[in-house]
């Protein structure tokens, strides 16, 4: 049974997903997007990679191998989509830095320096190179994920003290800085501690949508520069970052269906016309003139891995394997070059899947193929990219088709 | 008295000597179990595995069977056994099996196929018939543990994380050893009238600190473990003894395996794809839904065999030999788990009537000391205290994990593991392990530095475990966890 016609829906509600859905809402098209839950984008760090192999993203992308998706994007849809997200989301309140000519420095809970490109407010204070300020470091009593100790191996002159909030998971202390009450006892106690260091960071827990007001107001207080340091998931500022986008693509009129795996399609010829889903008791099936496939990789399920290949699961697209089973991983965990980084989905310039007959499917995000997002630190980053050219093309073929 | 090595020989030895009164010390290079005990099935066979081919092996595995079915209830699982016969396998084998049994004396009753699978759901619909065998399964961490509570009770000193760089001799004997703790480096010397080497697939280089040698066959088995616990019963394969013919559960998970192949060097095992290939399939012959459940690690054992001439590994016997190297040493090979008790008995038999004592060996009909500790898995306390939990595979709280760190000081979070489960479940100690070193460092019991080095060498050896399982939702939690630490925390190479 079917009850709604949608001009495109899209599958896959992660970054590339809710980006390539606001882009097409914008334009006026009725658009909705299914998801089976919540997308990996709430387990990242909530910042935006765009390329961290040069200091320069853009000349990082540049260095790429031919076959890399970022080749399918020009340069100036590189900025266009950086600078659209900005504008985005300082709108939905979770204002981003930085800008696709210079990579910044975050802070990690391991100590290390991870290179991004647009970054949380909430991170920007972290120290950048030459830069090596004294940090004293507030974390929470029993919080389980975030450990000083693992920064302090790095970074001898930092310092920590404990708190103690009540609670204990990344969620439920988050909740309690939406607390004013909570977060005026906090504040005092803060001031009361007197921090001689030069700057101040916390696991990244301070809130959820007030998470920038809470960072600018203790740095008001205490006078010195506070930032977030993101930690293992649950991941506060992948959830903001979630939410922000989610607000966006609703605020442009685009709707929502949660909790709907596509399990199959309907199909004409060359044109798929619906994707449907097992669930009973509601629609069962959403037809619409084109679609736009962000399922993202192994880890959000966009492709399966067998012990004999691997698998896009909605459309059966033919997926780049890259060998045989034993040569997807090589024997040194740490060396960011496992072929298996690169298995997905290869498209044209048009974001249509290759070797594949269907007229009105684009693919983009990390389902995409050759992106070894790892060694690249390229995530979020080719995401805004790839939707911005998989929206173009599939308006402009909606377009066509009238 | 010295041994060397602390697999259940090893404890087991211990536990035999501290029962007859003898001052001993056991020093091991790792933690206990660390070599082939802890690198097997964990079957405490009924001898029907050897009934056809090595019926001496086959009587001593069911006389230990019955034994340790009494002495170590809270180590021990009475699951008990099938060897299920396949279309196309061998009548004759079949006939061999339970005459073999019946010569042996091992209860071994045959079942119709369609009793077979009301007892084990998930065989293969296709069976043609089974028998049953008093098969156990067997915790082999936890029974070297139990061996070792009763030396430490009556005053053995053990030392766990120390190995040995030197066997001293004068005039001609072994009179001590040198042990360096692999955590600080410091050098402990032991002295001692007689050194027993208990190091399995080691024997021969430990031996040879000692100018003696001992002559092995050394054969790699390989094993995976599965995400869940796919039968209740040992399932045997009934023919002769091959690769991945043998299913064991053991609590939560099962156990498969293995493949034999021989090798030069115990250490630095690598497993092959096609071993992985052949165990799931083989394994998918006598339980299909095998070919489709979760696969968490592959990993591999090296059985110590007697030296022998015979080419197929399969066929050399389980036996074990006590080998008097005439100079104050005594090496135990062979052998397999289901016989640590009576390898133990042996070689302590052969130490008394070296020093002309009489005290005879009580180790078959006292029980394991330290069971009535036990609790099994008391997961309503667990769950109670659900915000504590730092491994939620295994439900291990921090509490469990702080409490082992002063139990036992230790500084090496596998320790941790092998006592608590801590990163045995689905995901392999991606999360628990971050969090139980930031523990240790916050205990201050380990370094910042330390806890930073040991994260690194976990997720390396961590991934040696692994990488031979890598597809479906395996691979799909591996790729999380590089994600976590090489993107979100941005881990480096080590150095």
């Amino acid at each position: 049974m079917s009850v709604t016609e949608y001009d495109a829906v899209i599958i896959g509600a992660g970054v590339a997903g809710l980006t390539a859905g606001t882009l097409l809402a914008e334009r006026g098209l009725k658009v909705a997007l299914v998801t089976k839950g919540e997308p990996t984008a709430c387990l990242s760090t909530g910042c935006v990679d765009v390329c961290s192999l040069s200091k320069n993203p853009l000349s990082g992308i540049r260095s790429l191998p031919p076959e890399h998706p970022y080749n399918l994007v020009e340069e100036k849809t590189v900025k266009q989509s950086l600078e659209k997200f900005l504008a985005d989301m300082k709108d939905a309140g979770l204002p981003y830095s930085g800008s696709a000519d210079a990579n910044r420095l975050i802070l990690s809970a391991l100590g290390t320096s991870k290179i991004s490109c647009l970054i949380p407010s909430t991170m920007t204070a972290a120290p950048q190179e030459n830069h090596d300020g004294s940090v004293h470091i507030i974390t929470f009593k029993g919080l389980k994920d975030f450990y000083p100790g693992y920064i302090v191996s790095r970074r001898r002159s930092t310092t920590f003290s404990v708190y103690d909030a009540g609670v204990s998971t990344t969620m439920s202390i988050a909740a309690r800085f939406e607390e004013k009450d909570f977060f005026e006892r906090f504040i005092a106690w803060m001031t009361q501690r007197g921090i001689h260091e030069d700057g101040i960071a916390f696991p990244a827990v301070l809130g959820m949508e007030s998470a920038a007001d809470i960072v600018d107001t203790i740095s008001e207080r205490t006078g010195k520069p506070v930032f977030e340091i993101p930690t293992i998931p649950p991941s506060m500022p992948g959830r903001r970052l979630f939410n922000a986008l989610k607000k966006t693509f609703r605020n442009k009129g685009g709707t929502i269906y949660w909790s709907w795996p596509v399990a199959g399609m309907e199909k004409t010829g060359n044109i798929v016309e619906a994707v449907t889903t097992p669930s009973e008791g509601r629609p069962n099936s959403i037809n619409a003139r084109a679609f736009i496939l962000c399922t993202g990789s192994f880890v959000s399920g966009g492709l399966t891995a067998t012990r004999e290949g691997i698998l896009e699961n909605i459309f059966n697209l033919p997926v780049y394997v890259p060998g045989p089973r034993d040569t997807w991983f090589d024997n040194d965990y740490f060396s960011l070059n496992h072929n298996i980084g690169k298995a997905g989905i290869r498209a044209d310039a048009s974001m249509r899947p290759l070797d594949a007959p269907w007229k009105n499917i684009f693919v983009c995000g990390s389902i995409l193929a050759d992106t070894q997002i790892l060694k690249n630190g390229c995530g979020h980053g080719l995401a805004l990219a790839t939707a911005h050219v998989a929206a173009q093309s599939c308006a402009e073929y909606l377009l066509d088709e009238i | 008295m010295i041994i060397i090595g602390g697999g259940a020989t090893g404890c087991g030895i211990a536990r035999d000597l501290a029962l007859r009164g003898i001052p001993h010390c056991l020093v091991e290079k790792g933690d206990f179990a660390a070599g082939a005990t802890g690198a097997c099935h964990g079957l405490l066979h009924s001898g029907g595995r050897y009934a056809v081919t090595d019926p001496v092996a086959a009587r001593e595995c069911y006389e230990e069977n019955l034994i340790l079915r009494r002495i170590g209830r809270k180590c021990v699982e009475q699951t008990g056994g099938l060897f299920v016969r396949l279309p196309g396998d061998s009548k004759r084998f079949r006939e061999l099996f339970l005459r073999g049994c019946e010569d042996v004396g091992i209860p071994a009753e045959v079942i119709s196929s369609t009793l077979a699978i009301d007892l084990v759901p998930n065989l293969n619909p296709d069976i043609e018939e089974a028998i049953r065998v008093p098969d156990c399964s067997i915790d082999p961490f936890r029974l070297c543990l139990l061996n070792i509570r009763t030396s430490e009770l009556r005053g053995g000193m053990i030392f766990t994380r120390h190995k040995v760089t030197e066997i001293i001799k004068s005039h001609g004997r072994c009179t001590g050893v040198k042990a360096v703790d692999q955590t600080t480096g410091e050098e402990k010397e032991i002295h001692a009238k007689i050194i027993v080497n208990a190091t399995g697939a080691w024997a021969d280089i430990v031996a040879t600190l000692a100018g003696s040698e001992v002559p092995l066959t050394l054969v790699k088995g390989s094993l995976v473990i599965t995400n869940h616990r796919l039968t209740n019963m040992v399932i045997n394969r009934l023919r002769q003894p091959s690769d991945g013919d043998i299913i064991v559960p053991n609590e939560a998970v099962c156990l498969a395996g293995t493949t034999s192949l021989a090798i030069e060097n115990p250490d630095n095992l690598l497993i092959e794809a096609s071993e992985v290939d052949t165990i799931i399939s083989e394994a998918g012959r006598t339980i299909p839904h095998f070919n489709k459940t979760r696969i968490i690690r592959a990993f591999s054992g090296v059985r110590p065999l007697l030296k022998s001439k015979k080419a197929d590994s399969h066929e050399i016997t389980r036996g074990f030999q006590i080998i008097d190297h005439q100079n104050g040493l005594l090496s135990i090979v062979g052998g397999k788990l289901s016989t640590f008790r009576l390898m133990a008995e042996k070689t302590v038999d052969t130490i008394m009537t070296i020093f002309h004592l009489k005290k005879a060996c009580e180790t078959a009909e006292i029980p394991l000391d330290g069971q009535e500790e036990l609790s099994g898995y008391p997961l309503s306390k667990r769950l109670a205290d659900m915000t504590n939990i730092v491994c939620e595979c295994e439900l291990v709280t921090r509490q469990n994990v702080e409490k082992i760190i002063q139990q036992t000081a230790t500084r090496n979070v596998g320790d941790i593991s092998h006592r608590t489960r801590l990163g045995m479940g689905p995901c392999q100690g991606g999360f628990c392990t971050f969090r139980a070193l930031g523990i240790m460092n916050d205990m201050s019991i380990i370094s910042p530095e330390q806890s930073m080095e040991m994260l690194r060498g976990f997720l390396q050896r961590r991934f040696k475990g692994i990488r031979y399982a890598l597809w479906g939702d395996q691979l799909r939690e591996e790729q999380l966890v590089e994600y976590i630490y090489l993107g979100i925390l941005s881990m480096e190479k080590p150095q």
